[in-house]
């Protein structure tokens, strides 16, 4: 593979050239026509008297933003349109499974991989549990193997894993069938535990399905989507539409909701013109394994972390890899079947966002680079503009605000209906795609037939988008300050991300990170009151937004979240699918047990591995021998000791899994501890041994559901 | 009833020091999950039995201590009669074959027969074996190598090819009329006259 984007390796299961030439052709016309008649109008309002300074910089800020509007409005209005065109779109790949298809037998081998780092290990083995339970309905199960590959290096999560690996496979009879891999040194994150699969394990199967730590997937979906594989050898990436799941705070279930309502036809949109060169998302898509082995490893980037180095966001270049080794990366426009969880709360959505940003803002190294198919050139530059428009916001109102500090407004007739007229088309841009979407659901009934329900729906769009205009200044704080903070040059760790709320919400944290963003609007709001009041009337959303930010964190993480309202529903929460509704009922089982005492909870794992003789037998075995185990001896002997006279929190998180790497100190650990005579053994151990028994009667259940072992 | 007479009379520890010994044991016992509570109770004896001898011979060792060494020899002695011949090490004897134990369900389905090396049911012996068998799936190993990216700039493009579709000029054109169209509509609404 040089640098030219290949041939395709065959045209089945990509549009045709043609089509897709057809389909850009319009999407882009139609797009350039609004960006262009946008910064026309613009320029017509601000070009009286000649442009300043602070002119020029509005519409050179104003291009790329109105751009991005514009793109998302013609994919979502495109969308709608094909989801409501009498014939369906002929470059829907389900098209291409006959019913004969549907009856032939599997021929071909599938890995589903789950990468996990430090991940609610109940939820990832119940969720493994509900997947293979609807692919073992199917019939078609002995075509799949499940691969947990862990990362963890908490040392706890790390021995979960392990028991709650075990029991599932002896609960669902699936040894062999279920395998748990942990890395020792978690080299490139989770591209890097996936590369590693496929350099072990790679050439054993014929496709990979990549999870994340929360994803749920139907079997029947799977097994046609292997299906839609077989058929068309020319898709070397099919990526589904996750829908989000599980919520239960306010902002989780608005965004669930307003993802449920708007994604299928934003996703109907983006099949319509990014055609074979869709994107990768990192999960719930199923990969050609051969020519992602081949072409898809990721090579570091030029210059340090956190700009270059390691590839972060590893999904978008992987799929620009692949369409351009010759193999289409295709979107499956299907709101069924696929599903993941979203952050609870806005903190934690920044802080998903972080992360994000800077993976996105590293594809820069990539825009110009050669071979790219233009496609996948765009989607890096999308990928970029998603995090880049908020310091171009931030820019374009700081513009504004100097322009309207300078006594200028806008004068004479011509600048003045201009400016009517973009504002009339902004507001069209930003709020006819919600409309359109919310009146299709009113007439058509897509997610919802009962009439009362659509209405429901229709009042609950209303809501999300007041919601959404609280959010989005704060974002763009935000975003602009983790774009400043790449360009600057300051990485992130890798943390587990938290999916769920758990022990309710923490005052401090939102003072703490919305304290400055408030202080700002308060300012901004004086400044913009001397200005001058209609000023002040234009920018006040924006900065009405910022001052309330800390409230309104406090209020969208609340468990409060109108359900019993009837308001933003979900399909998914009113009519759980079996996958769904087998995996809620598991998790109720294990939420609703009794816990055990704080400080045994959080270190369950390690008591498990220490005193249970079964655990620690599973993760002995599990461990593989170290080649010159006398060279670190004593030290580990001397860490062991320290473990037992003054209990875990004596040892450093990276003492503790150094500890637990090691056979001989985890085997002669167990008997250390049983056999040390009680004054001997720290208070934390005391406890535990008069209490293990107590409260746990089968320690390998104790995070999953209790099942019956599977004939 | 017959009566039921325990003889334990060590020579040597105090009998707190034995009493604590006995609670590790029926602790360290009951984590093997064998609810068969007269098993439990023999094996305690014969542990203790076993820990009273040892201290005797080294009673600078706490009994405690003397008695789970003790159980872990026994432990050893019956898991290695069980794996005989299956080339495992000491190590991994102790902890596959307590992990077997668990697998095969041993302590529901023989819990009178565990550390009980007099009597072996084949049927346990083979379960035990055939659990730890298992294991995972042969490697295939594939390279991965990551090919260097050309970060110039830009360059060769993808190989469209003409649109040879029927009238492909017209209809780009009538695509690139009707965009110049509703530009210029747009001009003259808002330019002055």
């Amino acid at each position: 593979m040089g640098s030219r984007t290949a041939q395709l390796a065959s045209h089945a299961g990509l549009p045709s050239v043609t089509t897709s030439r057809m389909r850009r052709a319009t999407f882009f016309s139609f797009v350039f026509l609004g960006t262009v008649i946008g910064i026309w109008l613009l320029f017509l309002m601000l070009q009286v008297d000649g442009m300043a300074w602070y002119e020029v910089g509005i519409i050179l800020v104003f291009i790329p933003l109105y751009y991005q509007l514009n793109v998302g409005f013609w994919t979502a209005l495109i969308g709608v349109w094909i989801m409501n065109r009498a014939k369906p779109d002929p470059v829907d790949l389900f098209r291409t499974i006959t019913k004969d298809d549907l009856d032939a037998p599997l021929h071909a081998t599938t890995a589903i991989i789950i990468p996990v780092y430090n991940e609610d290990v109940t939820r990832v083995f119940e969720g493994l549990r509900a997947v293979y339970n609807s692919l073992n309905k199917t019939g078609k199960l002995e075509h799949f193997d499940f691969f947990i590959l862990s990362d963890s290096d908490d040392s706890n999560k790390w021995i979960e894993e392990e028991t709650g690996w075990l029991e599932l496979c002896r609960q669902l009879n699936a040894f062999g069938r279920i395998f748990y891999r942990k890395r020792r040194t978690p080299i490139n994150r989770k591209s890097g535990n996936v590369s590693d699969f496929c350099r072990r394990w790679g050439k054993r199967y014929r496709y990979m399905i990549v999870f994340d730590a929360d994803s749920v997937m139907s079997g029947s979906l799977m097994v046609n989507m292997v299906r839609i594989m077989e058929k068309n050898p020319g898709v070397g990436i099919l990526q589904t539409f996750p829908k989000q799941i599980g919520a239960d705070t306010f902002l989780g279930r608005v965004m669930q909701f307003a993802q449920a309502l708007y994604g299928p036809a934003f996703i109907a949109g983006l099949n319509y013109w990014q055609c074979g060169e869709a994107n990768f998302w990192g999960h719930n898509a199923i990969i050609r394994l051969a020519p992602f082995i081949e072409y898809c490893a990721l090579p570091p980037l030029p210059a340090k972390v956190p700009f270059g180095g390691h590839i972060m966001s590893h999904d978008f270049v992987e799929a620009a890899l692949m369409r351009k080794a010759g193999y289409a990366v295709r979107l499956i426009p299907t709101d069924h079947g696929s599903y993941e969880e979203g952050p609870p709360t806005l903190i934690d959505m920044l802080k998903r966002d972080r992360r994000w940003c800077l993976g996105n803002m590293q594809h820069f190294w990539l825009l110009f680079a050669r071979g790219w198919h233009p496609i996948s050139r765009l989607n890096f530059f999308h990928g970029i503009m998603s995090y880049v428009s908020s310091p171009l916001w931030l820019i374009f109102l700081v513009l504004g605000t100097i322009m309207a500090g300078m006594g200028e407004g806008v004068m004479g007739q011509q600048a003045s209906f201009a400016g009517q007229l973009l504002l009339l088309l902004t507001l069209m841009f930003i709020f006819l795609p919600k409309t359109v979407i919310v009146m299709d659901e009113v007439v058509t009934g897509r997610m919802f037939k009962p009439f009362r329900l659509r209405m429901l729906t229709a009042f609950s769009s209303l809501l999300d988008t007041l919601l959404f205009t609280f959010m989005a200044p704060v974002m763009m704080i935000f975003h602009s300050k983790f774009v400043m903070k790449t360009i600057l040059g300051q990485g992130v760790s890798w943390v587990a991300q938290r999916r769920k709320l758990g022990s309710g919400i923490d005052w401090r944290e939102p003072i703490l990170t919305f304290g400055g963003t408030s202080i700002l609007g308060v300012a901004w709001g004086v400044l913009a009151f001397f200005i001058s009041s209609n000023f002040l009337l234009w920018i006040s959303p924006v900065l009405l937004a910022l001052v309330v930010a800390i409230p309104f964190a406090i209020m969208t993480s609340s468990n409060r979240s109108l359900q019993r309202f009837g308001l933003f529903l979900t399909p998914e929460e009113l009519h759980p699918p079996p996958v769904l509704q087998a995996l809620n009922q598991h998790l109720k089982e294990v939420k609703d047990r009794p816990k055990m005492q704080p400080e045994m909870e959080q270190r369950y794992g390690l008591i498990q591995v220490c005193l249970d003789p079964y655990v620690n037998g599973l993760h002995v075995s599990l461990l593989r021998r170290r080649k010159h185990p006398h060279h670190s001896r004593e030290y580990f002997a001397y860490l062991a000791q320290k473990l037992v006279a003054q209990g875990p929190n004596s040892l450093s998180s990276k003492e503790l899994v150094a500890v637990l790497y090691d056979q001989d100190s985890v085997t002669h650990l167990h008997y250390q501890l049983w056999s040390a005579a009680d004054e001997n053994l720290a208070p934390f151990w005391r406890l535990a041994i008069r209490q293990y028994n107590l409260v746990a009667p089968n320690p390998f259940t104790h995070l999953l559901a209790q099942k019956e072992v599977t004939a | 009833m017959e009566a039921v007479t325990i003889h334990f009379a060590p020579k040597t520890g105090s009998e707190e020091e034995w009493n604590e010994a006995y609670a590790r044991l029926a602790d360290y016992f009951r984590s093997f999950r064998l609810h068969n509570r007269i098993r439990r109770t023999q094996l305690i004896l014969e542990t203790l039995r076993r820990a009273a001898d040892a201290h005797e011979a080294d009673p600078k060792r706490t009994p405690t201590a003397h008695a789970i060494e003790q159980a872990r020899l026994m432990l050893r002695e019956w898991l290695g009669q069980i794996y005989e011949g299956m080339e495992l090490t000491e190590s991994q004897i102790e902890g596959s074959g307590r992990l077997g134990f668990h697998l095969c369900d041993g302590p529901t389905r023989w819990p009178h027969f565990f550390i009980d090396r007099d009597n072996l049911p084949p049927d346990m012996a083979e379960a035990m074996r055939s659990a730890i068998r298992a294991s995972g799936p042969r490697l295939q190993v594939s390279k991965m190598t990551p090919r260097a990216i050309d970060l110039g700039l830009f360059g060769d493009e993808e190989e469209d090819e003409t649109d040879r579709r029927p009238f492909a000029f017209v209809r780009y054109f009538v695509l690139l009329l009707f965009v110049a169209a509703v530009l210029t509509a747009v001009y003259r609404l808002t330019i002055d006259k």
